[in-house]
């Protein structure tokens, strides 16, 4: 028998059955669909944060003050230890070779007003350097200058939302702003960008670090950011942030590093795990669709019954039967996967879901065609004829 | 045709097609199972979580320093605008105000001779063990001293407790926390983790000393606990006032733990939802399974239908003969899949203790409910079909 008589065969009684294989064909779409679809939703969230992170570009170390003795579990995030970590320890750090910029962050909430308006918004002390690190632009006026390093200079840049919230659509460059207790010049507006990493830069205040200082009156970082260089092992620049903290802190190790690499790495286990369990899921849906193919097959081997017992007759092997009633359930699969992927492709699924969720309809579509098939290649071709039960 | 011909004519009829009837309750069942189990790890997630929550009791009022809508993030920074022990004094003296508990958090490495420990510090007031459902497993918690002038008392975590003194009692000794000496006067039960903080690697100080180690002007929060006679409203609008008034304006932000158990129930009733959702889609496939089976069965029965017709029964009678076998389909495939959710849910108590999940009434209900409107919905079409033939037809068809 040629594979074409096969095919032949298999669309006889697809074309027979219209409806029914139209409603099979939509089971086993649904199920391939719903696989890729989900998969890619996950893997669409997994991409969001590597670009999240990675859009950044470079590598980036964190030191946060405390330290916790358990490891594992979550890092110190109250930001408050006996000892502060100062613009001292960060301006240090900076020497450390492989270290690129050093970002040192003081953060508060204070109000910013500016004539009636006032808002209460989340202020961060830092340097020019934090607008390389955090990979920031301003859409109008300057980022905070050189001099913000070391000097408490009365400017301030506004996030895009703090600016319309103050200014509605008038100008802000070189207006007054009084923060908290101090007046500030603003000097720039960051530009129109969402949430990053958590942090919604646009309902922000930057000021220089030593203004933060003296408005906060507390001279401990919250954090500091450094970027290293791409060709530096980060883990002996953590030793090495290690140690020389260290030195400067009579011997007491009471900070934290945490590489914005191992987040992601974590982040991205999580993400992956999430994504394999709702594929799982999603495959139960395969399941239930072999689970039909099984049903029709056999309701078709038995409708069958008379042209089997003639194929039988004119010396077909109990073989060639099988295959017959395999590769119908096959070229169902086939089809149907074909209609799901054609429905889910244009998502951008991960490169593993299409050939995952393929294999996953193609096992259960053999695994539950092989007993119909066996049914009709064991039937009795005397009795088949006569379309008789045996 | 009365009830007992039309169930015995469904029963028959699935009955005389036993294998093709059971292949479609089993898919149909598996449907349904994905979707209650998945509904049921969601429900019993919620659960948890809301019982972590409510744990403190629900009469609890939260205020964070600045007003600002970042939920909890707020007092761990600094602040222009800060929350002081005086502020904390003054609520205390609201009526049908129970507990005052201020709070200031950190990290520092507690020592006690060679031996020292980098844990979390948690600066409270002296009620803090009532109003948190801490027990005391040696020696008392911090008294109640006046807030403004606290004495150098610590009371130990568990495992602080282990690790520094490990089965000497502590009660009485001194620890070093920072630059400054404290004499430990209790340690408290092992209490586990809530929300990823584990409260046994943990000490308590009192909350003016917190400031100080710390060198903070502001609390980072006051929880207060308020009797069940005040509605939270009520509570917050009189604390609300009272910061008003010493402060001159609202620079505070104050959150109820209704607030909290609102937003924490919508989020979760969304993720049992997607997974509700999710588990859908094979009972979908499990849908299609009965229309394909019952069309065939309305094709093969063609010259039966012809027949009945002839005899005088109606459109209707065929179309709800085969609706009621789309039904019963679909109801023993719904308690079938309970009966597998059953099973699963025993393996998982089995297996995995720990994992919280939840079959209620409800949801058994909902999903047999559920089970019957789809077999309904997929039998519609296959009665519609059977229901238009014409007798004539349908008896030349034999």
């Amino acid at each position: 028998m040629r594979l074409s008589d096969q095919f032949s065969f298999n669309r006889q009684i697809f074309l027979r059955h219209k409806v029914r294989t139209g409603l099979l064909l939509l089971a086993v779409a649904i199920g391939v669909a719903s696989v890729i679809l989900l998969t890619s939703l996950g893997e669409g969230a997994r991409g969001y944060m590597d670009r999240e992170f990675s859009a950044l570009g470079n590598r980036i170390l964190i030191v946060l003050p405390g330290r916790k003795e358990t490891t594992g579990g979550g890092p110190p995030i109250y930001g408050a230890a006996p000892r502060d970590l100062t613009l001292e320890d960060a301006n240090a750090l900076g020497r450390i070779p492989g270290v690129l910029a050093v970002a040192p962050i003081i953060a508060g909430t204070t109000t910013v007003a500016h004539s009636s308006r006032s808002r209460e918004v989340i202020t961060l002390g830092s340097s020019d350097k934090f607008f390389g690190v955090r990979q920031l632009a301003v859409g109008a006026g300057r980022i905070l200058s050189s001099r913000s390093r070391s000097e408490p200079l009365a400017v301030c840049v506004l996030g895009i939302k703090v600016k319309r919230e103050l200014f509605g659509s008038s100008r802000a460059l070189g207006e007054w702003v009084r923060v908290g207790d101090r007046r500030m010049r603003v000097i720039g507006v960051l530009e129109e960008r969402g949430e990053s990493l958590g942090l919604d830069m646009r309902d922000m205040l930057l000021i220089p670090v030593r203004t933060a200082e003296q408005l906060f009156d507390s001279p401990g970082l919250f954090r500091i950011l450094l970027d290293i260089a791409p060709s530096a092992d980060s883990d002996k620049i953590q030793e090495k942030i290690l140690k020389l903290i260290r030195s400067r802190h009579d011997g007491e190790e009471d900070v934290t590093v945490i590489s914005q690499d191992s987040m992601l790495a974590a982040f991205d286990n999580i993400l992956a795990t999430l994504t394999m369990a709702i594929a799982a899921i999603s495959s139960i849906s395969l399941l239930v669709a072999g689970i039909l193919i099984m049903n029709i097959s056999l309701i078709s081997v038995s409708q069958r019954r008379q042209e089997i017992g003639l194929l039988k007759a004119i010396g077909a092997s109990s073989r060639q039967i099988k295959q017959l009633f395999i590769g119908e359930s096959l070229l169902l699969i086939s089809m149907g996967s074909a209609l799901g992927i054609g429905f889910a492709f244009p998502l951008q699924p991960p490169n593993w879901a299409v050939p995952a969720a393929l294999v996953v309809a193609f096992g259960t579509g053999l695994m539950f065609s092989i007993m119909p098939a066996k049914r009709a290649a064991a039937l009795d071709p005397v009795l088949a004829l006569r379309g008789l039960q045996q | 045709m009365n009830f007992r011909d039309s169930s015995s004519w469904v029963f028959r009829a699935l009955w005389m097609q036993r294998t093709r009837t059971l292949l479609t309750i089993v898919g149909f069942s598996i449907g349904i199972a994905a979707m209650v189990v998945l509904s049921a790890l969601g429900e019993g997630l919620r659960v948890f979580v809301l019982n972590e929550f409510t744990q403190f009791g629900s009469h609890i009022i939260a205020v964070n320093p600045g007003k600002t809508e970042t939920f909890g993030v707020g007092g761990l920074l600094n602040t222009t605008r800060p929350l002081s022990l005086n502020d904390a004094t003054a609520i205390s003296q609201l009526p049908n105000v129970e507990e005052v508990v201020p709070l200031v958090m950190g990290n520092a490495k507690v020592k006690h001779n060679q031996r020292a420990r980098y844990t979390d510090v948690a600066g409270v007031g002296g009620a803090a063990d009532k109003a948190w459902n801490l027990e005391i497993a040696q020696g008392r918690f911090l008294p109640a001293d006046d807030l403004q002038r606290a004495r150098a008392l610590v009371v130990l975590g568990s495992k602080v407790k282990t690790e520094l003194f490990g089965g000497v009692n502590p009660v009485g000794r001194f620890v070093r926390i920072g630059s400054e000496c404290y004499r430990v006067i209790g340690v408290v039960a092992p209490k586990g983790e809530f929300l990823g903080t584990d409260l046994d690697d943990m000490v308590f100080i009192p909350a003016g000393k917190g400031m100080q180690l710390f060198n903070r002007q502001s609390l980072m929060e006051i929880d207060i606990f308020f009797n069940p006679r005040s509605t939270s409203e009520a509570m917050a609008d009189k604390i609300s006032h009272l910061l008003i008034e010493r402060h001159g304006f609202e620079d505070f932000t104050l959150i109820t733990q209704d607030q909290v158990l609102i937003t924490m129930d919508n989020i979760l009733s969304i993720l049992t939802f997607a997974g509700t959702g999710l588990g859908a889609i094979s009972l979908l496939v499990g849908a299609v399974g009965i229309t394909t089976i019952l069309m065939i069965t309305v094709t093969e029965r063609t010259a039966e239908v012809g027949l009945l017709r002839a005899l005088g029964g109606t459109t209707q009678t065929v179309r709800m003969l085969f609706l009621g076998e789309a039904l019963v389909l679909g109801l023993i495939g719904g308690i079938c899949g309970v009966l597998l959710v059953a099973f699963l849910l025993l393996l998982i108590y089995l297996f995995v203790p720990g994992l919280p999940v939840a079959l209620s009434p409800t949801i058994v209900l909902g999903a047999l409910g559920i089970s019957m409107v789809i077999g309904l919905l997929a039998g519609s079409q296959p009665a519609a079909s059977a229901a238009k033939m014409t007798p004539i037809d349908a008896l030349r068809a034999e």
